[in-house]
């Protein structure tokens, strides 16, 4: 009885916190309300993931509560975008103390992860498609709040026209499948028999219309303009921005993976988003502002994700979400400490220690077959393991090989056997979790492995080409390009914030 | 008459090429070298500027740069507000004023102007739109030539503004931007900017020709631009139609739209030989491409309207604070509407504001002038014998500290600057850079280094490397295409435990991280190498010989005046601050060392003192240290007001009872400190059950963007006797300099600390101001839309200047609310006039600053009579 009662309970319990938290922060917005209240709306706001979290863990099976799904997907979505919001908006308590529009960056913060956590609940896709377009409204607001600033107002401008965009191809998809299969819960309209109502070109139109409709917020080529332009915002919105909203193409295409699995159209994401692994790969690398560096990361990164999407590896891809979003989101939030980081040594004057190298060379080699081996060989699970082994070959070289000494050696053991230990650990965990909620897509064709394996070889091969060939036209010509890519658009810079001058004489009402 | 005219201007022509260089030399004088924001080291803006008046600097740049130099409006108004302004200061300067300018008006009539615009708001509605104002505008146009200032040279991307927007100047910028950062960057870039060993302009020319941001044509050109920067230099300026009178000023004009990145340009040509005319390369490289964008459109129509006065403002002065109405205008005869016009017209807002922060600036005078009289009366007599005495830094920081030690029967304190007179390079134990630990305009001459027994040293030398591997792996891994890729699903975990752990537990994460740090390393005590070693000519000679370790130990005691009286325990301190997450943390440091703490200095010097050798040879030479006395180093941290020992030798008796007596009151003195520091943070509410452990929370918070005030609202340096402000609470406003004129016959030392400390106080001081009035120029801009770039500097938002200068958040108590007093230092030397005046006598830069009104000047003599020479 009380297992029954849980079930039913914890989801409104869910919501009613949820609404708390917005209650709370609309009340922010009211100028009477002393600004020591923000405090207390932190502690409201940190409920939401500990429920969240309780739900993950209680979770069995999946719950569909009136047009929410309740499954372990979407409990751990709900959990990770609402603690990521949890830390940005505690972070901000005093990195934003102070501002103008102190009280409205927690308002729209809020929003912002409570819309985007109700996108990945619903199971009404109408439900879905207003989640996700006030999620996106929220952020642009976000990004527009200091709009004494015309850069940003700009940057503001043309992530919100993009957003648009990304939203009504999201829409005519969304229309498209359900006047087809006549049903608006996603859970029905991807059952097999409704599915079926659906002509092949149908699908593949269908899911070109989801690529370019998720390609968008994943700062894609050519879509990676809005990403770039806003490095203008506030570190704590860039941070958010990983909470679900540039992921969300992974946790899109997993929802959408019986649709989308199997389809001609994956060859296509796997091109583009190939692209796009480079093209990041290569700003990050010319690049000198470390925010346009993390970027950078971020949109091939996000290609990553997308080539995990393509190749029917949905749990990997969500994996790589979560992880990627706290990943980066930390760094945006620790992005002052980038001075101190830039004194870190380098490896290039020390002789490469033969023998240990050699060491991890097998080691990384016997690494990348076992996993291959274990995981039951699939193709996507060739790239997994080429990645692995490959990481374990540079982590054993930098930690072990180059460590100086006994201690250094031992130490830097240590802390590769911790780091492997942990990337272990939270993957079984995850897998158990999820394993049973995410379908498992079709083995991607051989061809599309290739492809993948070319880009990657190919792409460090080429790399390491034209490192070593700095004074050709052609590594010119490409860091040129590079730079050129990854620049802001001319519209959103401003050689001097000339905003600031201004804002002494407007009064405001801080305080 | 035999020269033919082609032979004149052949000959011209070799003199400009000649001179170029000279030229772009001259015009540098504008902008200040910028170093890395890791060694921030506090400048003075306009510092090149001091032979021309505050006020024609400031003109100047209003009219190139659109800057206000005076403090806003809102700015007074808030000082108004709090009682900080004495309105009858006002009044004086207002007659000062008058005095000195005659309009041929009845002297009532210009006062009652006068004073309603100083006094008065600005009207609430556009009168200049007014018709009829429009019309008596026209009607009095001929007036115009009378009031004419004379343009200063702007560049011709901003004459084009008006023409066809602002596209050429915007442009520019962004180009210039992306080329420099690309340049100068150090490290953080894995695929650096090829050919940039061959130097700015050359690298630029030949990499522009192929870069995709530029149309075909542009390339081209860019293509047929002189191998040379300076022959690239001189035909941009002749092809753009540049005048040789009006060179330097055009030169000035393009110096001063980025001054950040032109100022790193020079502070790198004054590091390297080989890059000394970096400088004359930028310059090239941005008056060729201006060239380039420009050159359809040239030439550009004649600077027109620049510097003509709009009638139309003058006239709607007059409506509104002086109550003549437009058909009053019309009744008047000719020669007084001219008056009238001139007067409104020499009556700007520039002048307004200069006799506002004038009066602000005598209102704060007068103040310390009566705390320090009111002091005089009580004559606090030492109870007990001297235990121990402090010498602290200058620091404006060290004043409340230094109040609260005092406060112990016994204690004694002293202010010198933190450098302590050693012009050293510092070179921490395994640390691949040193760094001048000296104010930025001397050099050093000596270097020290940190040093350990090779069998010490290995083991720790290993550990640190363990540390140093695990972010050089992280940051191999992130440049590594198929390791990148993995690399958030190995650290994201971590990272993540870490972001939980900082953002809801900030204050023991971060101690806790440290300690493990800490423990894990375990610094051993290292030792200084002070005695000389081998060294070539070339380097810096490490170490100083027996006679240089007595001239600086002599130096050093008689700058801070601490030459006899000694207590068995001299506690020599530097400071530091501690923050995280802050790429302004070496703002925080030691201004005298260069931003970086100076407890290394203060270790130097507290071990020379103990030298017996020393010790001796300063007997000889009339400063007798006793035997029980023993010197000891601390540092101060200025974010916990925490003293914490870094050199504590073997302790005679007397001095371990001193010792143990400072240890029993030192948390009591910090608590008190840091209520009293604590309180003035902005935060949500002001009182805290313990300080203590909100201090360590500000300083430890990575979200934290004021993990203190630093020297914001500093106002005054003095120069004199510590009896003169003790018992006055100066409220962390003031440098305190000990000085003992009875002790400085020749007045070598009030020159010396005037050169030396009194620039740097002077410059910090500016810097401050600089960045309150200018946030935007100056200022380094917002701390939350930062970036890091280059691992040099900062710039705002996508991409902006390199931002010099504090940044909003520590001159800013809100964005409505300004902290920082933005005020020009007030020195004060306490010393007979005669002193005085032979100082401006000899040090003409001195006597400069104080003229032009760069700093302001008093003394006080020694029968206590306060004389202001400002």
């Amino acid at each position: 009885m009380s297992h029954y009662l849980e079930l039913i309970t914890l989801p409104a319990v869910f919501f009613i916190i949820l609404a708390l938290s917005m209650v709370s922060a609309i009340f922010l917005q009211w100028e009477k309300v002393p600004l020591y209240y923000i405090r207390y709306h932190i502690g409201i706001v940190s409920l939401s993931p500990i429920v969240a979290l309780w739900g993950l863990l209680s979770n069995k099976g999946s719950v569909l509560y009136g047009p929410w799904r309740f499954d372990s997907l979407s409990w751990l979505l709900a959990f990770f975008v609402l603690t990521l919001g949890l830390i940005v908006q505690r972070f901000s308590v005093r990195y934003l103390f102070g501002d103008r529009f102190y009280r409205s960056y927690f308002t729209l913060l809020t929003l912002t992860t409570i819309a985007d956590t109700l996108a990945w609940l619903s199971n009404d896709l109408r439900l879905m498609l207003t989640s996700w377009g006030v999620t996106l409204l929220a952020l642009t607001l976000l990004i527009r709040l200091n709009k004494q600033w015309h850069v940003a107002r700009k940057a503001a401008a043309f992530a919100g026209r993009l957003f648009l965009l990304s939203w009504i191809i999201l829409l005519l998809a969304v229309i498209w499948m359900t006047q087809s299969t006549g049903q608006w819960q996603l859970s029905l309209v991807l059952e097999k028999n409704n599915l079926a109502q659906l002509a092949p070109w149908e699908v593949t139109c269908i899911n070109l219309l989801l690529i370019v409709a998720m390609m968008i917020p994943a700062a894609q080529f050519p879509f990676q303009r809005w990403l770039l332009d806003t490095v203008v915002a506030p570190t704590p919105v860039s941070a958010v921005m990983h909470a679900g909203i540039v992921n969300a193409a992974g946790l899109m295409f997993t929802r959408f993976a019986p649709l989308f699995s199997g389809d001609s159209a994956q060859l296509i994401l796997l091109v583009l988003s190939g692209f796009s692994v480079l093209l990041g790969t290569g700003m990050m690398l010319v690049h000198v502002d470390y925010k346009r560096q993390l970027v950078g990361s971020t949109i091939a990164q996000m290609g990553f994700m997308l080539i995990q999407c393509a190749l029917g590896a949905y749990l990997a891809a969500i994996i790589h979400a979560i992880l990627h979003g706290l990943f980066k989101a930390s760094l945006f939030l620790q992005a002052g400490s980038a001075i101190q980081h830039s004194k870190t040594h380098s490896f290039k004057h020390h002789t490469f220690p033969y023998l240990w190298g050699i060491t991890g060379g097998i080691l990384g080699f016997m690494t990348g077959i076992g996993y291959w081996l274990t995981s039951g060989g699939g193709g996507y699970q060739i790239i997994s393991a080429l990645i692995l082994g490959w990481s374990v070959i540079i982590g054993w070289s930098g930690l072990v090989a180059f460590g100086n000494g006994r201690i250094g050696r031992l130490a830097g053991f240590i802390t590769l056997a911790a780091a492997i230990l942990m990337f272990k650990f939270i993957h079984m965990a995850l897998e158990k979790l999820l394993h049973e909620t995410i379908m498992s897509g079709m083995q991607p064709p051989a061809p599309a492995t290739i492809l993948v394996l070319f880009i990657l070889l190919g792409g460090s091969a080429f790399g390491l080409w034209l490192a070593n060939n700095r004074s050709s036209k052609a590594f010119t010509i490409i860091y040129l390009w590079l730079v050129h890519l990854g620049e802001p658009h001319k519209e959103v810079v401003e050689s001097h914030p000339t905003y600031l001058a201004k804002s002494f004489s407007d009064r405001g009402y801080f305080r | 008459m035999t020269t033919s005219l082609a032979e004149t201007l052949n000959w011209e022509k070799r003199v400009v090429e000649f001179s170029i260089q000279d030229v772009v030399k001259a015009a540098s004088e504008v902008i200040v070298p910028l170093g890395p924001i890791s060694r921030f080291a506090a400048r003075s803006p306009w510092a090149g500027l001091e032979q021309q008046s505050f006020e024609q600097i400031a003109r100047r740049l209003k009219n190139i740069s659109d800057l206000e130099l005076f403090p806003d409006d809102s700015i007074l108004q808030m000082a108004r507000n709090q009682g900080e302004i004495d309105v009858n200061f006002l009044e004086e300067g207002l007659q000062q004023w008058l005095e000195r300018h005659s309009f041929g008006l009845p002297r009532t009539a210009t006062e009652a102007f006068c004073r309603a615009a100083l006094t008065q708001e600005l009207p609430a509605h556009d009168l200049t739109a007014l018709p009829e104002v429009k019309r008596l505008a026209k009607k009095l146009k001929g007036f115009k030539f009378h009031l004419k200032a004379r343009p200063s040279v702007k560049t011709l991307s901003q004459r084009f503004g008006p023409i066809d927007g602002e596209w050429a100047l915007v442009e520019l910028n962004r180009h210039m931007i992306k080329w420099c950062k690309l340049f100068l960057d150090e490290s953080q870039a894995v695929w650096p900017m090829p050919i940039r060993e061959e130097g700015f302009y050359s690298a630029w020319q030949q990499m522009a020709t192929l870069d995709p941001a530029l149309t075909k044509k542009k390339r081209s050109q860019i293509k047929n631009l002189p191998k040379e920067a300076d022959r690239a230099l001189t035909e941009a300026l002749s092809q753009l139609g540049i005048a040789y009178s009006e060179r330097q000023e055009y030169l000035e004009a393009h110096l001063l739209a980025l001054p950040g990145w032109a100022g790193m340009m020079q502070w790198r040509s004054q590091q390297n030989i080989q890059e000394r005319s970096l400088l004359t390369d930028y310059l090239a490289v941005r008056i060729s491409m201006e060239l380039v964008f420009l050159k359809p459109y040239l030439p550009l129509p004649e600077q027109g309207t620049e510097g003509e006065v709009q009638l139309e403002t003058l006239i709607s002065a007059w409506l509104h604070w002086g109550n003549l109405s437009i058909n009053q205008w019309y009744r008047l005869p000719a020669a007084e509407q001219g008056a009238r016009l001139n007067l409104a017209w020499q009556f700007d807002k520039i002048t307004r504001n200069r006799l506002w922060l004038e009066a602000w600036e005598k209102t704060y005078e007068n103040q310390l002038k009566e705390k320090f009289v009111s002091t005089k009366q009580r004559t606090s007599v030492q109870k007990k014998a001297l235990m121990a005495q402090f010498v602290f830094c200058i620091d404006v920081r060290s004043e409340p500290f230094r109040r609260k030690l005092e406060q112990i029967d016994g204690f004694e304190t002293f202010g010198t600057a933190g450098f302590f007179n050693l012009d050293i390079e510092t070179c921490k134990l395994d640390h691949p850079h040193s760094h001048p630990s000296l104010p930025i305009i001397s050099k050093p001459q000596f270097k020290v280094r940190e040093y350990l027994p090779e069998s010490q040293y290995q083991a720790f030398h290993e550990r640190t490397e363990a540390v140093q591997s695990l972010s050089g792996t992280f940051k191999q891994m992130k440049h590594n295409l198929p390791a990148s890729l993995l690399l958030p699903e190995v650290s994201g975990p971590w990272l993540s435990i870490q972001t939980l752990a900082r953002t809801f537990l900030p204050r023991s994460t971060g101690s806790t991280f440290r300690k493990i740090l800490e423990s894990w390393i375990k610094k051993p005590d290292v030792k200084l190498t002070l005695d000389r070693m081998e060294h070539t000519s070339t380097e810096l000679p490490v170490g100083f010989t027996e006679g240089e370790k007595v001239q600086y130990a002599e130096q050093a005691l008689k700058m801070m005046g601490l030459t006899d009286h000694f207590a068995p325990f001299v506690v020599i301190c530097g400071h530091g601050s501690r923050s995280v997450n802050n790429p302004y943390a070496a703002s925080l440091d030691c201004g005298a060392c260069g931003g970086a703490s100076s407890a290394f200095n203060a270790r130097v010097l507290a071990e020379l003192c103990n030298l017996s050798h020393v010790r001796q040879a300063l007997d000889e030479r009339g400063i007798s240290i006793p035997k029980d006395t023993v010197f000891a180093a601390a540092e101060h941290i200025t974010s916990l007001d925490e003293l914490n020992w870094i050199y504590l030798p073997q302790l005679s008796e007397q001095a371990e009872q001193a010792y143990k007596q400072i240890q029993a009151v030192l948390p009591k003195v910090s608590e008190e400190v840091n209520a009293e520091r604590i309180s003035k943070l902005p935060n949500f509410k002001n009182t805290f059950k313990h300080p203590k452990a909100e201090a360590e929370r500000l300083s430890e918070d990575w979200s934290e963007v004021r993990p203190e005030w630093g020297l914001a609202r500093n106002a005054a340096f003095v120069i004199g006797e510590r009896s003169l402000t003790k018992d006055c609470n100066l409220e962390g406003r003031v440098f305190l300099h000990n000085y003992n004129w009875k002790k400085d016959k020749n007045g070598s030392l009030l020159a010396g600390i005037i050169a030396g400390p009194g620039t740097v106080c002077q410059w910090i001081n500016l810097q401050y101001y600089a960045s309150t009035v200018a946030p935007h120029y100056y200022g380094s801009g917002n701390k939350v839309t930062q970036t890091v770039t280059a691992g040099i500097g900062v710039m705002q938002g996508n991409a902006s200047d390199l931002l010099s200068g504090l940044p909003w958040q520590s001159v800013m108590q809100s964005d409505q609310q300004a902290y920082h007093a933005p005020l020009r230092l007030l020195v004060v030397i306490q010393a007979p006039t005669e002193y005085v005046e032979r100082l401006l006598n000899h040090d003409r830069a001195f006597r400069q600053k104080v003229q032009n009104g760069w700093l302001r000047l008093a003394s006080i003599d020694p029968e206590g009579n306060w004389k202001s020479w400002s």
